[in-house]
């Protein structure tokens, strides 16, 4: 593990105590100096995670897990430039490049002849004006703190939706509940969650 | 700006990336003229985005660290471009990308004296992605869906027995709707429309084509 310098940052804490933006800290290193330490430190955290969500609901093997890894933490190294601390939490900004990358990966699989990549249909969200980035970075936050208190039936449709890509209606039929269930329990997620619904 | 938006199911998963790509494709059309689903799906992605951090890791060794770490040496500079941004008020980019280049470079295939039809290529196997050219104040005769129609309003409107459609707004037609959608009288419209391929037909088809195309590229 690469040591941090004691004393060079301060760093905000959650209630856990976590450095909450020590991953922001590494993403910004590496886009200014293409410092390979905080890469490296910015892997030993996320690659884990990026290989569990690789495993989710099994659909790629272990070794394609592997692949995905790889090429999201290359994507981290090329597009770190991009990461904008004021809007987006770190772990946001890696979950979306695992999600298209993981799609991309399905779809290579499936040999898709196809002009586009996932980034192409699913564009950075948000905006860049200063209240605009502010409250996004709050609903991330809120968002972070709520999920704890998801019951568990709500929690587990959840996760297959978003952690194993299943549709609704995969979901539904795994877990041989009616499709109506499965859409109610994702809305009333939603609504606990306190996610605005404009319209 | 849209007043006709994809229900929440749908963004949700749209923003899960579950969406079949023709269908996520049409649905980041409506986007590039909304600005509360691009908010709401962004809400909506926070959801993944949590998960993912309370997943269970699963162990990563450093040989896949090192291999990572040999290969940074030969990826591109940082200099970053932003490739993907919504471009309100222009030919959507994924558009372009399909048509390369303007709807005026289509090719329309005459489908009835007022309806014509474009077919663009996403690689979406199991559904057909086209722009529908309807002449101003012209009808398509009315149609039933054997499958799902997703349908965004590019230019001018139109109108059926529920409502009437503008530019960017989005409807989710399901097996059994029957309408007959009448452009408006002041301009030609033209809508995106996504369907389910007749799955029967086209697994029949490739299944005779299969032993042909292997053996070409063979």
């Amino acid at each position: 593990m690469v040591e941090i310098p004691e004393g060079t940052k301060t760093y905000t804490q959650d209630a856990a105590g976590r450095r909450t933006d020590e991953w922001s800290e590494c993403l910004v290193l590496i886009a200014s100096n293409e410092d390979r330490a905080a890469f490296t430190r910015f892997f030993r955290h996320f690659a884990p995670l990026i290989k569990a969500f690789a495993l989710a609901g099994s659909s790629l093997s272990a070794s394609l897990a592997d692949e995905l890894v790889q090429e999201v933490m290359l994507k981290v190294w090329q597009k770190a430039g991009g990461f904008n601390p004021e809007k987006a939490a770190a772990s946001t900004w890696v979950y979306t490049i695992a999600r298209n990358c993981r799609t991309d990966m399905f779809r290579r699989l499936q040999k898709f002849d196809t002009p586009l990549a996932e980034e192409d249909v699913m564009p950075d969200q948000g905006s860049e004006e200063p209240f605009a980035m502010l409250q996004d970075k709050r609903s991330q936050e809120r968002v972070r703190d709520l999920m704890q208190g998801l019951p568990p039936d709500q929690m587990q449709i959840l996760a297959k939706v978003y952690m194993e890509g299943k549709s609704h209606a995969e979901a539904a039929a795994e877990l041989d509940l009616p499709l109506g269930t499965v859409k109610s329990r994702v809305r009333l997620a939603i609504q606990k969650l306190q996610i605005q619904i404009d319209r | 700006m849209a007043k006709f938006h994809p229900e929440l199911d749908l963004l949700t998963e749209y923003a899960a990336g579950n969406l079949p790509l023709a269908q996520a494709a049409c649905v980041s059309v409506h986007m590039n003229y909304c600005e509360q689903c691009q908010r709401t799906s962004g809400q909506l992605q926070n959801m993944g985005a949590a998960l993912f951090e309370e997943l269970q890791a699963e162990p990563v060794g450093d040989a896949l660290l090192n291999t990572v770490l040999a290969r940074l040496d030969d990826e591109a500079p940082l200099s970053y471009a932003k490739s993907s941004e919504w471009s309100a008020g222009r030919t959507p980019a994924i558009l372009q990308r399909l048509m390369s280049g303007d709807l005026t470079d289509l090719v329309w295939k005459k489908i009835t004296s007022s309806l014509s039809i474009s077919y663009l290529k996403t690689g979406d196997p199991n559904y057909e992605f086209a722009l529908y050219q309807i002449k101003a104040g012209g009808k398509i005769p009315e149609h039933t869906h054997h499958g799902s129609e997703m349908t965004l309003v590019l230019e001018g409107g139109f109108s059926d027995a529920d409502g009437s459609y503008h530019q960017g707004d989005f409807l989710l037609r399901r097996p059994g709707d029957v309408h007959a959608p009448t452009a408006v009288q002041s301009e030609d419209c033209i809508c995106l429309a996504v369907l389910d391929a007749p799955l029967k037909f086209t697994g029949w088809k490739y299944r005779w084509m299969n032993p042909f195309l292997q053996l070409r590229t063979g």
